[in-house]
């Protein structure tokens, strides 16, 4: 008879007592949730001992449960180590699982809108706990993710895994890859900084070399002329919806034909032709539980440890300035991943490398296991193919390289050694100065010419000599015009460079470095000399004014021009100079018209006025421009 | 490779040591990434303060100092000083001591009043009038504050009025630059009733226009929804990079002597009216006084009109700008108001006993005094000091002239 009028634990624990009846609740409940394994089951199971009752209950999750029903319930020993598969198929999908979750954290703190999105970043780095460690992990797992991919892509092209019967889940993963890429790409929009917005300009403008439809596609993408609120909501919704959308439809594809193929089995291991992948001899068994499981926890806990170590101590993701069409950074570049279509287009036209190559060489890709047919995949045999595989690599990587903003990049000298100086920070790259500690910062006015001084003799004299000069030839005057048209409060007539103080060490080397890009720079930059001046703008802000002062040089298309002789070709200009006799008395002709004509005055007269003659003369040139440094900026950390 | 693989991987023992070493590192990693999130966030904070100060140098540097000055202190008849104490509301004391002056003066008025109003009554028969003077008395008994009983006022004025002195001749150069010391805090002379903060921005994001009728050129809108060049985060660093002159506690009066050009404040400026104004007196805020005042002066609505929509100055010299807000939206229509005032107005219990001209007058001179629902007290209480009679009488005809 039941204790209630239906029957209830108590029942069992009436019959049973409390300590077993509540031990076979749980036992019971365990077992359901695992779908066939309960307590004795799972601790036989992680102590490696053989299972006790038939049938086997270590199968039944992989019939009955959704989850496990995905999962094969034994592999075969020759693909479960490091190699062949060298696990990355695996940690691909790890990231796609780690990045949607990461992902959707953000989202929590994020609004597609020009006007808000950079703000949101700041908000997520300076007032959301752990938001700064979750974009890290964002950040680092979508680049990381692009590399993996590629990685497992190119293992399957060695092991020949995309041979038959594979065909087609190399395909889905061939759209898999792309996926990967757009997705990390539509990401890097987001933050809506300078590296964000300038990235992406350049990769939508390579679609608009599209013939024919490139203005259309160009315009379906950024839904205007120019990427703004709209584009920012399109790759918004791309990144979060359409791109995870074919992302997970196609691991499905690719990982169910995994599955139903079974892994490919080191080439070595079956007979020319054969694929025994699916037939698994008894003693060859890794049964999924528990040596893969525990195997995929562990690895689920070391790649997850890597990656939190990486974000604590080594990577945080860029955030530039807030991004503004009107500035265009100096050497701007595609994420790395993207470097090679950068590099390409160095070497061609827009729509030739920037289009049809990169389409043309994911088209190949996609129909590779249709065009190698070859039944062998024993590597012997595969001497083209495994080639081909590694001139893939390299050439993806000398693009790469190329794609550098370093390579073949025409900016002029002075403007290049100045952004070395002050450049903001960018791909953790930033101007020699900024990291200078704020002490040092000692105001003044200094010079490159302070190298200059001959072994022995006394700094402060050949300074004062060095002053003098400028001032006589009027480059000091120069200088000083340009720097007031920069809102710089001139107060000193004469020029007073002087020496670095003996306390600003570091200051005193990012002028020996600026002193040396000079001298390097020699040809384009004869007898120039640079100027750091350091004022002091408000409490804990000081102004640093940067200058080149230089002879100008004949230059083509970014080239220095060169006489026969090899020396470049001076820059000259052409002054009116007052001409005087030889008493040094000015020499008076008559006013003269446009039209030529003597202009008189009211009496008739001639208007006498003095006489000027035209002079070749060197163009002395010079170059300022300004950053401002706060004390909390904090550029050295 | 293949050691590591034999070492981890044949044994569960060992995948399981480890997958359970890893999980608990990272564990203790988030953690102790959690513990550290305060400092870091601040850190961030002051980071990205301080860069955004930077920014704004820049920005201030190319669009802003060819009028407020490379340093912020304004030029001369160009454009006030940012870098200025008075901006950032530092009093060296002058304005603290003009307000107690005021209380002392308006002590001993209030003190003098009495016995007048009481002689007043007991001579006066008409029972309305006794009324109204008997409220008057209840008044004035209410604002005498019994803490001032037995001070001797005056003795007390001029001794605040010696130090006064004394501080504002320290302040001849700021003063002849435009500073007012009894006037020290410019967000309370331009009734702003936010903070600094939003002083700078807004002024910066929407420009003001109406400058251009005190300085040569008007400050221009920055801000692209206004049509100019910066978006709000540029805005913001500027504010930033402006807030950064604030010295807190540590102005000195060598700041202020250094400041170039000071704010003009249009309503209380005196200088400038025009002639046959010139020595005409405010009308004050005194309702009773000034309705005294109005008796037999003749308004004409057609100046009137002109004063309203700034086309002309009054006494103060600087135009009044009442048809920017009373277009119904910002402040209530001026046409029929006249109308509106006797027919709603009147109606309610708190406005008994007054006048349509009674209740207009004393809605521009004390407009606080009484805000119609729906709208925000955002009128200026400055317009006693700009108004001459003659203007107010010019203002109620042109008002009294919509209502019809
Ligand atoms: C998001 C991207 C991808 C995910 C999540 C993914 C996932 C996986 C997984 C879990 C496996 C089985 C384990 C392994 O072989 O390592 C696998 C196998 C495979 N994948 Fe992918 N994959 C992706 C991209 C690609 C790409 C880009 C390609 C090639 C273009 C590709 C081609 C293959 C092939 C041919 C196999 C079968 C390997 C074999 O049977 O040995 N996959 N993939």
């Amino acid at each position: 008879m039941s204790v209630l009028p239906f029957p209830t634990i108590l029942d069992d624990i009436k019959e049973k007592g409390l300590r077993r009846a509540l031990y076979d609740a749980v036992d019971t409940t365990v077992e359901r949730v695992t779908a066939g394994m309960n307590i004795q089951d799972i601790r036989e199971a992680l102590r490696g001992e053989k299972a006790s009752r038939r049938p086997n209950p270590r199968l039944t999750p992989h019939a009955d449960s959704f989850w496990l029903h995905m999962r094969p319930s034994y592999f075969n020993k020759e693909v479960t180590g490091i190699y062949p598969t060298f696990r990355l198929g695996w940690l691909s999908t790890y990231f796609v699982f780690f990045e949607t979750i990461t992902g959707i954290l953000l989202m929590l703190w994020y609004t597609p809108s020009p006007e808000i999105a950079y703000g949101n970043m700041l908000n997520i780095l300076g007032n959301v706990p752990l938001g700064q460690f979750v974009r890290d992990l964002h950040r680092l797992g979508a680049e990381a993710m692009v590399l993996i991919v590629a990685l497992h892509m190119m293992r399957t092209w060695f092991t020949a895994s995309y041979k038959k019967p594979r065909q087609f889940t190399w395909f889905t993963g061939v759209v898999l890859l792309f996926a990967t890429g757009l997705l990390s790409f539509s990401g890097y929009l987001l933050p809506w900084d300078q590296l964000a917005l300038w990235a992406v300009t350049i990769g939508a403008s390579m679609a608009e070399a599209t013939p024919a439809i490139g203005k259309e596609v160009n315009l379906l993408l950024r839904g205007a002329p120019e990427l703004g609120a709209n584009g920012l909501l399109r790759f918004y919704l791309l990144h979060v919806l359409a791109l995870p959308v074919l992302l997970f439809v196609f691991l499905g594809v690719h990982y169910y034909k995994v599955i139903i193929h079974g892994h490919s089995l080191p080439p070595q291991s079956e007979k020319i032709g054969e694929d025994t992948a699916k037939r698994v001899p008894l003693d060859k068994r890794v049964y999924f539980i528990p040596d893969l499981l525990t195997n995929e926890l562990m690895w689920l806990g070391v790649t997850t440890f890597i990656m939190v170590v990486l974000v604590i101590w080594f990577y945080h993701a860029p955030l530039e300035n807030h991004a503004d069409p009107q500035v265009t950074p100096l050497g701007t570049t595609a994420p790395w991943y993207f470097l090679w279509i950068q590099g390409a287009l160095k070497l061609g036209d827009k729509f030739l490398m920037g289009i049809a190559f990169p389409t043309a060489l994911l088209g190949i890709l996609a129909v590779m296991p249709y065009l190698d047919t070859a039944p062998s995949r024993r590597y012997k045999d595969r001497r083209i193919m495994i080639t081909l595989g590694l001139l893939l690599i390299s050439v993806t990587t000398i693009l790469s390289y190329m794609g550098l903003p370093e390579f073949a990049v025409s900016t002029s000298a002075e403007i290049e050694i100045l952004h070395e100086l002050d450049k903001e920070p960018a791909h953790n790259k930033m101007g020699i100065i900024r990291p200078v500690p704020y002490e040092q910062l000692v105001v003044g006015w200094y010079t490159t010419a302070q190298f200059d001084v001959p072994e022995g003799e006394d700094v402060d004299a050949y300074l004062a000599e060095f002053n003098a000069t400028i001032a006589e030839n009027s480059q000091y005057e120069q200088l000083v015009d340009d720097l007031r048209q920069t809102a710089f409060t001139v107060t000193n007539t004469e020029p007073m460079f002087e020496a670095i103080p003996e306390d600003a060490p570091e200051l005193e080397a990012v002028l020996e470095e600026f002193y040396h890009m000079l001298k390097e720079e020699e040809l384009e930059l004869p007898n120039a000399w640079g100027a750091i001046i350091i004022t002091e703008n408000q409490d804990g802000l000081k102004r640093i004014d940067l200058a080149i002062s230089w002879d100008g040089v004949e230059i083509e298309q970014g080239d220095v021009v060169l006489d026969e002789n090899g020396e470049p070709v001076p820059l000259m200009e052409t002054v009116l100079v007052p001409v005087v006799d030889e008493n040094g008395e000015p020499v008076m002709v008559e006013m003269l018209d446009e039209n030529g004509d003597v202009v008189t005055n009211e009496n008739g007269e001639p208007i006498m006025v003095q006489a000027t003659e035209e002079v070749q003369q060197r163009v002395r040139r010079i170059r300022v421009q300004h950053i401002f440094l706060h004390r909390n900026a904090a550029y050295f950390q | 490779m293949l050691m590591l693989e034999r070492m981890i991987f044949e044994r569960i023992e060992t995948r399981i040591l480890v997958g359970i070493t890893a999980f608990f590192g990272i564990l203790l990693m988030v953690g102790w990434v959690a513990i550290n999130e305060g400092g870091r966030m601040a850190a961030f904070e002051e980071r990205s303060l301080a860069r955004s100060i930077e920014r704004g140098a820049a920005l201030f540097a190319s669009g802003c100092a060819t009028c407020h000055g490379n340093d912020g202190r304004g030029i001369t008849g160009r454009a006030p000083a940012l870098n200025n104490p008075q901006l950032f509301g530092y009093d060296f004391g002058t304005g603290e001591i003009t307000a107690q002056i005021a209380k002392l003066e308006e002590q001993r008025d209030l003190r003098t009043q009495l016995p007048e109003l009481e002689a007043e009554l007991a001579a006066e028969t008409n029972p309305n009038v006794r009324q109204q003077l008997e409220e008057e008395i209840a008044a004035v008994q209410k604002a005498i504050d019994p803490n001032f009983d037995g001070i001797d006022f005056d003795a007390e004025i001029v001794a605040l009025q010696a130090q006064y002195d004394e501080l504002a001749g320290q302040m001849q150069q700021a003063i002849a630059n435009g500073y007012d010391p009894a006037h020290p805090e410019r967000l309370v002379n331009v009734g702003w009733a936010g903070d600094l903060y939003g002083f700078l921005f807004t002024t910066l994001k929407g420009g003001r226009p109406v400058s251009s009728s005190y300085w040569p050129q008007a400050m221009p809108a920055w801000s692209q929804e206004a049509g100019g060049p910066m978006r709000d985060d540029q805005l913001e660093d500027l504010v930033n990079y402006i807030m950064n002159w604030d010295r807190g506690e540590a102005w000195t009066l060598a700041d202020l002597n250094a400041v170039q050009q000071f704010a003009v404040e249009p309503a209380r400026s005196s200088g400038g009216g025009s002639e046959q104004q010139a020595d005409a007196s405010p009308v004050g805020t005194n309702v009773r006084q000034i309705m005294g005042d109005l008796e037999g002066v003749e308004g004409d609505a057609a100046r009137g009109e002109a004063l309203f929509n700034s086309q002309e100055t009054p006494l103060g010299g600087v135009a009044l700008g009442c048809s920017g807000c009373h277009n119904g939206v910002v402040a209530p229509a001026a046409e029929g108001l006249w109308a509106r005032v006797e027919t709603e107005r009147l109606a309610d219990a708190a406005l008994a006993g007054y006048t349509a001209e009674q209740y207009v007058v004393e809605s521009i001179v004390n407009p606080g005094a009484y805000v119609v629902e729906g709208y925000q007290p955002i009128m200026p209480g400055t317009f006693g000091e700009a108004l001459s009679t003659q203007d107010l009488a010019d203002l109620l005809a042109y008002i009294h002239s919509l209502g019809e």
